[in-house]
């Protein structure tokens, strides 16, 4: 067996802890039985999976490295010779037993419950659902652990609930869809389109979650190679960024049935619009998640200027390779708009130029307060994006929204003023990181 | 065995190792010593390949540890200076746990498990919890942990820390019978006056850079205070010529390390004596070590009169 699965087993599935959730759960059983006249409720069942596989899984899994980092015990593993694939799973299933034994018995009784209601597909496919939903949830929420770990914050209990809020989020994406078995036979009835085919909705989603929870993994094993000292190259997270991209754009036909303004534009503009805005989120997401580490970014800027520029390519962050395919797309969008719109082409441009500030922001702030930083330039953006605009509009200025927004109705006054400051934050932060090592 | 070239670490603001290059003996003991922040835990993260260096590299056994981390891994154990246990594991699990995943069969881990805790001494407490151990047999367990893949290169950081009188013995006498076993071993400490008891070499650590640029032999070397009855030039020059190393001198005193026996020892003062020096002392020392250790990190100030 996986040794760490093993380890992972001893520490966690104690008989005494199994016997107490199964004893716990025999008695809501009981009681809702009575109640029902002698059915088990599959809505309680439903309640108590959620709690177990979802939010105490989140926290298992989150714990599952966070937990050896507080214990002092994750070097002896960086040191042992379990392989990532398997440090991944010994982890994910490992530290979260306890939890799936109870979710699996809830499961039992969600799926007979099912059965007798609408037949045995659906209480089948139902029950598949809830274990790829949970299984993804646990599966992000170590995913994110071994992303902020990298931050080293030092605050455990902040970083497990950060990462159990990102599991739990991820779990509750689909949560309208599949919150009872009336909702999943509901969404069986609906359809969506995606690239111009109509797909059963329910069908659908499963299968995109199918694929997400894949994509979940493959993270969290490249995530952990990383951790072991193994060099993860940057193909993996392009070829993320491309799926992101194919996905989302699949939805346009969907979104422009639903927004008259979008059916004036070009087609393929609408779906680059919609990978381009996939990509926006994927660099401002890494952006806070990864640390920014300034001796990193001085040794790929070292490369670069020595000319090793493959060499400096292979070491990209996560955050970098998005913010480079953000601008990519953002210049072909612009490229697309500007002869039929080139307001919203213009408009794009300053958004490329906020987001080149927003990014030094961030790299700014990890330089000036380490991983307490990336919550101080949360607050900065919060305070650009948000307080500035409104405090303007308070105050009559509402024209001058253009410094702090890409607003397409000034947006050759937006394009100025978000690259002179992206320029300046990028200037600003490239000088921060030098004074840290020269001290001038 | 451990060959570390222009070793360069850096935190933000801060360069914790600045040039180190060293060379480990196989099948010694070397110890590093410096005062706390000199760059000792990092530089024995380093060469554990835990940590990336920013520049320069560190070869065991001839694998880089940029190039094959994992492949040292195999062949190395490390305890950190605050390590940690499964409390909740007896010592059997612990070692059982240890022992496969350093890639250990099934089969075998039972016997490489049993075998790693008769080394430390655990033997009769394998069925006791990790976390009811006491502060020095935990330790015991961690380096028993650390070894029983029966790796060829063992780094320690600051085993002793927090160890009574009995339990840094037991540690010496551990030391020295890994030693004899065959492995190379690495520990550093703050404790000067217990290195010489187990450590071949000594390497001072300060500032991010070996001090003075050298290993001290501390085994197969006598150490010599020399003094003079009246101060004259060149006398840290001769004594270097005479196939000494010289740890410390000036006009008047010189600390130095010989190797051979009581003949060298002979010839070494005959030899100064024939030069004119006026020596009026001429002793082993055996407290030099930490008179070498302030003279290098502290400057003369620290050093013993």
């Amino acid at each position: 067996m996986n040794p760490e699965l093993l380890r992972n087993l001893w520490l966690e599935a104690q008989p005494l802890r199994l016997a107490l959730i199964a004893g716990l759960l025999l008695l809501v059983f009981a009681a809702t039985s009575a109640a029902n006249g002698l059915v088990p409720s599959g809505g309680v069942a439903l309640a108590l999976y959620w709690f177990f596989a979802v939010l105490w899984g989140t926290r298992s899994a989150a714990l599952a490295v966070v937990g050896e980092i507080r214990e002092r015990t994750w070097d002896g593993q960086k040191l042992s010779a379990i392989g990532p694939w398997q440090m991944m799973w010994g982890k994910l299933l490992g530290a979260t037993s306890a939890n799936w034994f109870g979710a699996v018995l809830c499961l039992v009784v969600i799926v007979a419950s099912a059965w007798r209601e609408s037949g045995p597909a659906n209480a089948l496919s139902f029950g598949a659902i809830l274990a790829a939903q949970g299984l993804f949830a646990q599966a992000v929420a170590l995913l994110s652990s071994l992303m902020l770990i990298r931050r080293q914050s030092g605050n455990w209990r902040l970083d497990t609930f950060l990462c159990q809020v990102a599991g739990v989020g991820a779990a509750f994406a689909y949560y309208s869809l599949w919150s009872s078995v009336d909702a999943f036979l509901r969404s069986g009835a609906e359809t969506v389109n995606w690239w111009g085919h109509d797909f059963n909705l329910s069908a659908f989603h499963f299968v995109s979650l199918l694929l997400f929870l894949g994509w979940a993994l493959v993270g969290c094993y490249r995530a952990m190679r990383a951790e072991l000292r193994f060099a993860n190259g940057p193909w993996v997270w392009l070829a993320w960024l491309l799926y992101l991209c194919v996905y989302d754009a699949g939805f346009a036909p969907e979104i422009e049935g639903r927004l008259a303004v979008l059916s004036a534009m070009p087609p393929a503009s609408v779906k680059l619009a919609l990978a381009g805005l996939a990509l926006l989120g994927s660099a401002y997401g890494m952006a806070f998640l990864e640390p920014k580490d300034p001796v990193r970014l001085r040794w790929l800027a070292e490369q670069a200027q020595a000319g090793n520029l493959f060499t400096a390519f292979l070491a990209l962050d996560a955050w970098m390779l998005s913010y480079g395919a953000t601008f990519v797309v953002g210049l072909l969008l612009a490229a697309m708009w500007v002869a039929g719109n080139p307001a919203l082409a213009l408009a794009v441009l300053a958004m490329l130029g906020f987001l080149t500030r927003d990014i030094a922001i961030f790299v700014l702030m990890r330089g000036l307060a380490g991983a307490r930083g990336d919550f101080g330039a949360l607050a900065v953006l919060g305070a650009l994006y948000l307080l500035a605009p409104v405090i303007l509009s308070g105050l009559g200025f509402r024209a001058l929204d253009f410094l702090f927004l890409p607003t397409p109705q000034a947006a050759d006054l937006a394009l100025l003023a978000g690259w002179v400051q992206g320029i300046g934050a990028a200037i600003w932060a490239v000088r921060s990181i030098r004074r840290a090592f020269t001290g001038r | 065995m451990i060959e570390v070239r222009g070793l360069v670490f850096e935190y933000p603001g801060q360069r914790a190792l600045q040039g180190v290059s060293l060379t480990v003996a196989r099948g010694a003991i070397t110890a590093l010593v410096g005062p706390n922040g000199a760059g000792k835990t990092t530089l024995l993260r380093c060469m554990a390949a835990l940590e990336t260096p920013y520049a320069g590299s560190v070869t065991i056994d001839g694998l880089d540890t940029r190039e094959a981390p994992r492949a040292i891994h195999e062949r190395l154990g490390y305890l950190p200076d605050f390590f940690g246990l499964y409390d909740a594991l007896s010592v059997r699990r612990c070692l059982f746990y240890a022992a496969r995943a350093h890639g250990i069969g099934r089969g075998q881990a039972t016997g490489a498990a049993e075998a790693a805790a008769a080394k430390v001494g655990l033997s009769d407490r394998m069925e006791q919890a990790a976390g009811a151990l006491s502060r020095g047999l935990r330790q015991r367990l961690a380096i028993a942990q650390a070894i029983v893949h029966q790796p060829a290169v063992l780094l320690l950081d600051e085993p002793a820390a927090g160890l009574d009188p009995q339990a840094r013995r037991d540690l010496s006498r551990l030391l020295l019978a890994l030693k004899a076993e065959g492995m190379t071993l690495v520990v550093s400490s703050h404790i000067l006056a217990e290195l010489e008891d187990y450590s071949d070499r000594m390497v001072i650590v300060d500032h991010g850079r070996i001090v003075g640029g050298e290993t001290i032999a501390l085994k197969g070397a006598a150490r010599l205070r020399i003094v003079l009855a009246a101060a004259r030039e060149g006398l840290g020059e001769f004594l270097a010529a005479q196939g000494t190393t010289v740890l410390e001198a000036d006009r008047a005193r010189a600390l130095v390390t010989l190797p051979g026996g009581l003949e060298a020892r002979a010839a070494l003062l005959a030899a100064l004596v024939r030069a004119d020096f006026p020596v009026s002392d001429f002793t082993e020392d055996a407290n030099a070590l930490e008179d070498v250790y302030f003279a290098r990190v502290l400057g003369r100030e620290g050093a013993a009169p």
